[in-house]
């Protein structure tokens, strides 16, 4: 909402500078987004009148022109087309800084001395593009200032206003929100209007409601005999000052009173009419051609303007194109009108119709109003275009109410508002605001405040008027409490703990993502789609987080960062076979590159699977999850011979895979160097370690070690030797590692070595050789027939 | 005799001071009193010597062993510093060189803004509470006082999932207050909440993108008023920015709050005088909050007459823009690594 101070003041008294106002509104919850000073930069720039104009003698499209600003004659270099020999124009002197930052310096144009420019009203900063120079008017008076000329000694306000208060959406309701809060009440408008009763006489206009409850009230009023023609200047310029551009004198007021009192209007040419004018539902596929050139299919709950033969305007939205005024209108029918917000914003929806009128109908306008503003712009119009008025038809259709009276509750407003006031001071405020004291104590809320509707909206306004400023600053007195912690949470502080401990980037990636990317690697699940996405390319609910890890890396790779530990942490969509939605918190991870930063001490080695394989088992013990396998399986997007499935220890149920990232799918999708991923549900990841009571016994014998090697054959895992070897003496093996692993030489085709170190350890004794002998035969025997393993080296 | 042995002491004792090494030392103790050592060869002549020279002289030939034996010890010492010493000087490292660091890494610069903020209310003792982010449209909506008409909707851009007819509409939550409802709904006051996450609004620009993250914040109990709201948002914004700073309450409008207020606090970029990240006006908008609407408490079954609640919501990527200095809204969800480096954090 734009308005300039002088329009304020013709509703308001107030000797506050603008700047003080704009500190006001701001605190009234009418926030200022900018203040300007239109004078600003327009001190050095006159009146002038041009005395010659003649041709550029070494530039076609430039002309020298002869100027004089009062006393003084001066030579400026022109680039407009639109100026003559006599025009009045806006000189900006040598020295001027105009309000787009131009200096204006002594300088030569292709040759010729130029002593100054001649402005256009972009320029000036009057309006945002202009074609050609400014003309003035002749009668301008030579050699004065320019801010005098076009009355710029003025700011300009612009407010962004919340869509609670579409009461403000005219200057006279800002004008009125302000004097509540400065204890100043607006001025009085002038609305009588001379009537001549023989104007209805000759123009018989009936008006009917069909459609009540998209239309509660209508008035309209005949005017007689004006003169289309342009605007006067003060008109131009305070429409031109908020961005409007003028048209001729009748739309002009329309406009004017739509900024001012917040009241849409409507002027018909009534000799286009087919008389009644009738409100009623359109019709389902009734067709509408309206202002913007458009044609509109509208359906039966849009509310329609029609006269006997067509429909004349779409209701508070836009009038049509065939019944406005255009240049040769003599005599017309003034609309002025009360339609039902929410009708009008669906319609307004349906056919993505924006319009400043709906803009104001939707948040609510004051039904009481319409005459007020009917009379206002009729003394108006009468004074700009001529003309005589007839007498006001007015049509209630009964189905609007005046905001229901509010009970006043001084206690609870003292109580929840925090605010120390009098009942008295209360009342003061409420008033001011235009709300009335019934009998019963309760407050009856101007016509024009729709968002007050309950007692709490009292209390809103009673805080607002005192200032949210001046309420007392406490800190709450509380009662302690301490409950649990949100286990969702918590698992995931714990993995980020861990992860970036591991040297790991977090990444956030976007829930959306392409529709082609998911099915690259979800081909079997279809995706939640969204029916108004941003793009194509981020339209589909991602089913896993590798899809955007990926695209992630290939980023990154792109720019040159080849060193990528990345994880994310983040909910996961899929649509179940019933038709709900589930969402599945996960945490994923990739790895690409180098092991570490290229460095002195260490040669440059690539991660592997084994690097995330690791990384993995280290947050697993790290949680004190035990029991999670990693079995042969996965996805078909990983290498198929390096990638396995992951199982929480509860029976069968798989909780994520990992892998290396399908070398053909690494090429398609553009990434440089192998990447390994992984994806886990966050359901199997509470830290247990938390809750863990069976702290195990620390003994404090020594350990003893022992080694062997085994040739098996190669499809033989390690890790089912390892779990054989486990059950040997589950009391006495603390735990098992896997050493090393050798295929070549002097082994038979088909065949491996692992080497595997035995940690054996008793709580009550030292182990002697007696001890150790026969669990290290068990171990020996038991592999070698389990797997037809031989031992190496005996 | 005598003179033998004085010379062999002081040729003994002049050969270890000048010994240079072990090994030159050691070949001294050998030609001295190994077993053809010239102290041994004398010491054996010992017996051809007269019955009455002869304790004199054993006297004399035991002083000048122990005093060769201590300065053969004295000088082994001496040689065997230096010689760990010239080792050690052979060992030095150049300890400019890099050592061997782990592969850094660190929360994305949103979970740390999140666990910041989490901190300081947690505090203060809120708890987190979590939900879901498709939701329909009685969470992210209706319960919240935002009818199907309502204007304030269309502050929403809302994305939509497709739905059957007779379903309940669902949305990608465009806030996290849904989570609010659901706590309400499950339990009754005294509470005291927030509630993290990512939510979604169609739009995107240089300072919007679809996808951002809010903490929502409310508490319900008895005897709760506005001065209680604008105390706890002073002390949370001069916590989370480890700074005094004014801060200024608006009054506004939100659906799910009566009253509502914004909340600017002082630029940090110019200390309030007014630059180009305020728009000149030394205030940043940082928070949105408000007395919760006695409609919402009606939704979930609180009682309104017992009862009052604030409400509190503020954008993640705002604060950590303003914390960290980050200008771009958009580097968030590049993710490049050496974005993450700059602005991410070990541990949380």
């Amino acid at each position: 909402m734009k308005f300039t101070h002088q329009w304020l003041l013709d509703h308001l008294d107030t000797s506050l500078s603008p700047v003080e106002l704009g500190e006001r509104l701001t605190m009234a919850g009418l926030e200022l987004e900018s203040l300007v000073d239109r004078a600003t930069g327009l001190d050095k720039v006159q009146v002038g009148a041009l005395i010659d104009v003649g041709k550029h003698p070494d530039a076609d499209r430039l002309t020298v022109c002869k100027v004089r600003v009062g006393t003084e004659n001066l030579t400026i270099v022109c680039g407009a087309k639109n100026h003559k020999k006599g025009d009045k124009v806006a000189v900006a002197r040598v020295g001027a800084q105009l309000p787009n930052g131009m200096k204006i310096k002594r300088g030569k144009i292709r040759g010729q001395v130029s002593e100054g420019m001649l402005c256009s009203t972009a320029e000036l900063g009057i309006t945002e593009s202009a074609e050609g120079i400014l003309i003035l008017p002749p009668e301008t008076e030579e050699g004065i200032g320019i801010i005098e000329a076009l009355s710029l000694n003025d700011h300009t306000f612009e407010v962004d206003l919340t869509p609670n208060r579409g009461d403000c959406l005219g200057v006279r309701g800002i004008a009125r929100d302000l004097g509540a809060i400065l204890d100043v009440p607006v001025k009085s408008m002038h609305t009588e209007v001379a009537v001549d009763p023989t104007v209805a006489e000759r123009y018989p206009v009936e008006i009917r409601i069909d459609d009540g409850e998209g239309c509660p009230r209508y008035s309209g009023r005949v005017i007689e005999g004006v003169k289309i023609g342009p605007s006067p200047e003060w008109l131009v310029q305070r429409l031109e000052a908020v961005g409007l551009r003028s048209i001729n004198n009748v739309v002009d007021i329309t406009n004017y009173i739509l900024l001012d009192l917040n009241q849409p209007l409507h002027a018909f040419d009534l000799d286009t009419l087919n008389l009644p004018i009738i409100v009623r539902c359109a019709t389902e596929n009734e067709k509408i051609t309206l202002l913007d050139e458009q044609e509109y299919t509208l359906t039966p709950e849009m509310t329609l303007i029609s006269d006997t033969k067509r429909p004349l305007a779409l209701a508070g939205i836009m009038g049509g194109l065939q019944s406005g005024v255009t240049d040769s209108t003599v005599n017309i029918l003034l609309e002025s009108a009360y339609f039902d917000p929410i009708r009008v914003t669906r319609a307004g929806r349906r056919l993505n119709l924006l319009s400043d009128s709906r803009f104001r109908f939707e948040r609510g306008t004051d039904p009481e109003g319409i005459t007020t503003a009917i009379d206002r712009a009729t003394n108006l119009l009468i004074e700009v275009a001529g003309g005589t008025a007839g007498p006001i038809i007015l049509i209630d259709a009964g189905t609007w109410n005046k905001p229901k009276p509010l009970p006043f509750d001084p206690d609870l407003i003292r109580q929840r508002g925090g605010v120390d006031l009098s009942n008295d001071q209360m009342i003061g405020m409420l008033q001011r605001l235009g709300c009335e004291q019934l009998d019963d104590g309760r407050f009856q809320p101007p016509s024009h405040r729709h968002d007050l509707r309950l007692q709490e909206d009292l209390l809103e306004e009673v805080v607002r008027v005192y200032g949210y400023d001046r309420v007392k600053t406490v800190l709450p007195t509380v009662t302690v409490s301490a409950p649990a912690p949100d286990p969702i949470t918590e698992r995931g502080i714990s993995c980020r703990r861990i992860f970036t401990g591991y040297g790991y980037f977090e990444v956030v990636n976007y829930a959306f993502i392409d529709p082609s990317l998911q099915k690259q690697f979800d081909p079997d699940i279809t995706p939640l789609t969204l029916m108004n996405p941003i793009s194509e390319e981020q339209s589909v609910m991602r089913t896993k987080l590798v899809c955007g890890l990926v695209e992630t890396a290939q980023r990154n790779l792109s720019r040159g960062n080849n060193q990528l530990n990345l994880f994310e942490i983040g909910h996961v969509f899929l649509k179940q076979p019933d038709n709900t939605i589930q969402e599945e918190e996960r945490l994923g991870g990739l790895i690409s590159g180098p092991i570490g930063p290229r460095a002195w001490h260490s040669a440059q080695i690539d991660v592997d699977f084994f690097d995330l394989k690791g990384d993995l088992q280290g947050l697993f013990a790290a949680l004190r999850t035990p029991g999670i396998r990693f079995a042969t399986g996965g996805p078909d997007f990983l290498h198929p011979g390096r990638k396995a499935e992951i199982f929480s220890p509860r029976p069968g149920a798989p909780m994520g895979w990992i892998g290396q990232l399908h070398p053909a799918i690494q090429e398609k999708m553009g990434l440089s160097q192998p990447a390994y991923i992984f994806e886990l549900n966050m359901e199997g990841l509470r830290n247990q370690a938390k809750t863990n009571p069976n702290a195990p016994m620390i003994s404090p014998f020594p350990a003893v070690e022992r080694d062997f090697a085994f040739v098996v054959a190669e499809s033989v895992t390690a890790q089912e030797i390892i779990t054989t070897i486990r059950k040997v003496s589950p009391k006495l093996i603390q735990h098992v590692v896997l050493f090393d692993v050798y295929t070549g030489d002097n082994l038979d085709q088909g065949k491996k070595s692992l080497a595997i170190g035995v940690f054996l350890q008793s709580e009550s004794k030292t182990l002697s050789e007696e001890d150790v002998q026969p669990v290290a035969e068990k171990i020996i025997s038991r592999v070698t027939s389990q797997f037809d393993a031989q031992l190496r080296g005996g | 005799m005598r003179e033998e042995l004085e010379r062999l002491k002081t040729d003994a004792l002049n050969n270890i001071s000048e010994a240079d090494s072990l090994q030159a030392l050691e070949q001294i103790r050998v030609q001295t009193l190994g077993k053809k050592g010239a102290l041994t060869q004398l010491l054996r002549g010992l017996g051809k010597v007269s019955a009455e020279e002869r304790p004199a002289l054993g006297v004399l030939a035991n002083e000048i062993k122990t005093a060769f034996n201590a300065s053969l010890a004295e000088r082994r010492d001496i040689l065997k510093a230096s010689a760990l010493n010239s080792k050690l000087a052979d060992e030095a490292l150049d300890i400019s060189l890099p050592g061997r660091q782990p592969n850094e890494g660190g929360v994305h610069p949103i979970t740390r803004a999140l666990s910041e903020i989490n901190a300081v209310f947690g505090r203060m003792g809120f708890e987190v509470a979590t939900g879901p982010e498709i939701e329909t449209d009685w969470f992210n909506f209706e319960a919240l006082n935002i009818p199907p008409d309502h204007p304030a909707r269309e502050m929403h851009d809302t994305f939509y999932l497709p739905t059957e007819p007779d379903e309940p509409k669902q949305v990608l939550r465009t806030h996290t207050s849904p989570v609010q409802i659901r706590v309400m709904e499950n339990r009754q006051p005294p509470l005291r909440v927030i509630a993290p996450g990512k939510v979604f609004r169609c739009d995107s620009d240089i300072t919007h993108t679809p996808m951002f993250h809010q903490v929502e914040g409310f508490a319900v109990d008895e005897d709760i008023h506005f001065g209680h709201l604008k105390g706890l948002l002073e002390t949370f914004l001069i916590r989370f920015f480890e700074r005094d700073l004014p801060v200024r309450f608006r009054p506004s409008f939100f659906p799910f709050t009566e009253p509502s207020a914004e909340v600017d606090m002082g630029c940090l970029f110019c200390n309030s005088k007014g630059c180009r990240i305020c728009k000149g006006n030394g205030w940043l908008e940082v928070l949105g909050c408000g007395m919760i609407h006695p409609n919402v408490l009606t939704n979930v079954g609180i009682d309104k007459s017992r009862y009052s609640g604030y409400a509190f919501g503020m954008g993640v990527e705002r604060l950590a823009m303003l914390k960290y200095g980050i200008n771009d809204l958009r580097t968030f969800f590049e993710n490049d690594t050496r974005f993450l480096s700059k602005y991410a954090v070990s541990g949380i």
